[in-house]
């Protein structure tokens, strides 16, 4: 149980102990938040719903998904602590010298990283709710399929965070594939706009993509605009996700096992 | 098989690493057809390796850089899967039970640090002991034996990031020792590192060995820790074994034991007319080098009579000869049987 706990907190541990990145942290949270809020209320200043969604909902939704980035935003890179720097400097060969499976020490840290971030993600969310910036969930249903389906879609995209990461024992970079996946996710997921603005061959498109699951299905549960009767589809859409997204980087990882080569010796 | 039945803590029988990798040619053609119709070729990093270590013994992996030492020390680890042959830590083949052989492993990588970069020292540790479930006490009492001897509590808590080189690899090895390992892998851990450093790390070694009984397995480019550490020498050239032995053993085979220190009067090449049984090692102005050429068995006082007999001479006196004299001649032994097989192609030897 320690061990679990000890591996999860490194991030967070890193964090804490720099009040400086704190304080940007905060800093970069209140100025996204405020931009994100000026923008949609200057949207929906000559217009009461575009995209089946009102000003009221399209705010909640903007505010929604800054927090919900704000997840996955943890900085690794300053604690050198990337897969790709692990490779990079010949790190790794540590990840496999350990009595903790590569896979496992991964989840754990990831999982770390995601509840510190929903730590942020909550604080902002209630100093949002009380400040009177957002509005609640539409209803008690509305707010519980958001739970479910937030929960099923930050476990889709940490298997796709974790397949970008897999191609580094491979590719020994994988900065392009990270920049590809950034932005499918924003614009897929309706991370930069809710993907009910976008064109219906858009929205189409991106329901056949495991991006949609992640974002834009729980923030639609929680403003109201999907109706909780539609809960059982979509998450049966997520798990499949899920489950096909588990058994292809379990399969990756048995390769990657294979692969390690440390740079320089 | 437990650990302890089996004979050797480590053993190696017959390894071979091949990796594969794409050729590519120069020139924008060549970056064509690499991305076409890549060109794939075999690089054998280690031909055929086998040696044990017993129990309780420190084991030095030497050989010049490209020579498969690092290669073999990531098969015995379990980090890599040999291409052939066998490999046996603690009776555990280490690449079929990676986590297994985890618990009874400890290894330094030379410049790569296990520690968390962006944290300090100390809370790497705790982490892992967290991961290799240490017990409080045990971990308490490591950590004042390693402080003891590696003074890490001035610095350990100050961020990896911060620490020089020597603090953070008295920190690795601190890392790498902290679940008491009965096996130590050691690749180049004092590389860069100053002579205090390197002294504490060598008396942190000698420790380990002769009063917790681990198995060291070490490779260095430096002989003075070879002369203080190690009992038997493993010699690794071109992924094969040049000559495995004790120190005396390896001295006597390769090395002349001793030579001639001289310094003529005059500046003059003493090739030329070198004294029967001599010959000369090096020559710098009037300081010359002389060692036995083994036709007739001299021993060193009737050298230094040969010497002052046909030289005038100011200074002389006999000097033993230094391990790494004895390793170059190791090299370029197995490199003029190479050349005999015609296995060499334009290589050099420092």
């Amino acid at each position: 149980m320690r061990e679990g706990w000890s591996t999860a907190g490194i991030t967070a541990l890193g964090e804490l102990l720099s009040p400086s990145r704190l304080t940007g942290t905060a800093a970069r949270m209140s100025v996204q938040l405020f931009l994100v809020v000026c923008l949609w209320h200057a949207l929906y200043s000559d217009t009461e719903t575009s995209g089946g969604l009102d000003e009221g909902q399209a705010v909640a939704y903007g505010v929604l998904a800054v927090l919900a980035l704000r997840l996955r935003d943890t900085d690794r890179w300053i604690g050198r602590d990337m897969v790709i720097q692990q490779i990079e400097f010949g790190t790794i060969v540590y990840w496999f010298l350990r009595p903790l499976a590569p896979w496992r020490y991964y989840l754990r840290r990831a999982v770390g990283d995601q509840l510190y971030g929903f730590a942020w993600a909550a604080a902002g969310y209630v100093v949002c709710l009380l400040a009177g910036v957002m509005d609640p969930p539409a209803s008690a249903g509305a707010a519980g399929a958001f739970a479910v389906t937030f929960l099923l879609g930050q476990s889709v995209l940490y298997y796709l965070v974790l397949l970008t990461d897999q191609m580094c024992f491979w590719a020994v970079r994988n900065d392009s594939a990270v920049e590809i996946l950034q932005f499918a996710q924003n614009l897929l997921s309706g991370g930069y706009a809710a993907l009910w603005y976008f064109p219906g061959w858009f929205q189409t498109m991106s329901a056949l993509l495991p991006f949609q699951a992640t974002l834009s299905v729980p923030l639609s549960f929680y403003v109201g605009r999907l109706p909780v009767d539609d809960l059982p589809r979509h998450l049966a859409v997520q798990l499949f996700w899920v489950v096909s997204l588990a058994a292809l980087t379990r399969l990756v990882w048995r390769r990657a096992e294979h692969r390690v080569v440390s740079q320089g010796g | 098989m437990t650990a302890r039945e089996s004979e050797f803590a480590i053993e190696a029988r017959g390894l071979v690493k091949t990796f594969r990798t794409a050729r590519r040619r120069p020139g924008a053609l060549g970056m064509l057809r690499a991305l076409v119709a890549p060109e794939r070729v075999s690089t054998t990093a280690v031909a055929d390796v086998s040696f044990s270590v017993g129990h309780g013994q420190l084991l030095a992996l030497l050989g010049p850089n490209g020579a498969g030492k690092s290669t073999t020390i990531k098969m015995l680890t379990g980090i890599l899967t040999p291409s052939a042959g066998r490999a046996s830590v603690m009776g555990i083949v280490p690449y079929r039970e990676r986590v297994r052989n985890a618990r009874n492993i400890g290894a330094v990588f030379g410049q790569r640090t296990q520690l968390w970069w962006d944290l300090p020292a100390r809370e790497s540790f705790r982490i892992l002991r967290d991961i290799y479930g240490v017990a409080d006490g045990d971990y308490r009492s490591r950590m004042r034996e390693f402080d003891d001897l590696l003074e890490l509590s001035s610095f350990w808590d100050t961020r990896v990031r911060h620490l020089s080189l020597g603090q953070r690899v008295r920190c690795d090895l601190a890392a790498a020792l902290l679940h008491d390992p009965p096996v130590v892998f050691l690749d180049e851990p004092t590389i860069g590192m100053d002579v205090v450093v390197k002294e504490q790390v060598r008396l942190l070694l000698r420790d380990q060995v002769e009063r917790r009984g681990q198995t060291v397995l070490l490779t260095t480019h430096d002989m003075t820790e070879v002369e203080r550490l190690a009992e038997r020498v493993v010699l690794i050239n071109h992924g094969h074994i040049v000559l495995d032995g004790t120190l005396a053993e390896i001295r006597t085979r390769f090395g002349s034991g001793w030579r001639v220190n001289a310094t003529l009067v005059q500046t003059e090449p003493a090739t030329g007319r070198c004294p029967p049984g001599l010959r000369v090692v090096r020559q710098d102005g009037a300081r010359v080098i002389f060692e036995p050429d083994g036709t007739d068995g001299v021993a060193p006082p009737q050298a230094l009579k040969r010497v002052i007999d046909r030289y005038e001479v100011t200074d002389i006196h006999i000097q033993e000869s230094d391990l790494e004299d004895v390793m170059r001649a190791a090299y370029l032994d197995d490199r003029a049987d190479r050349e005999l097989d015609g296995e060499l192609d334009g290589e050099t030897v420092a």
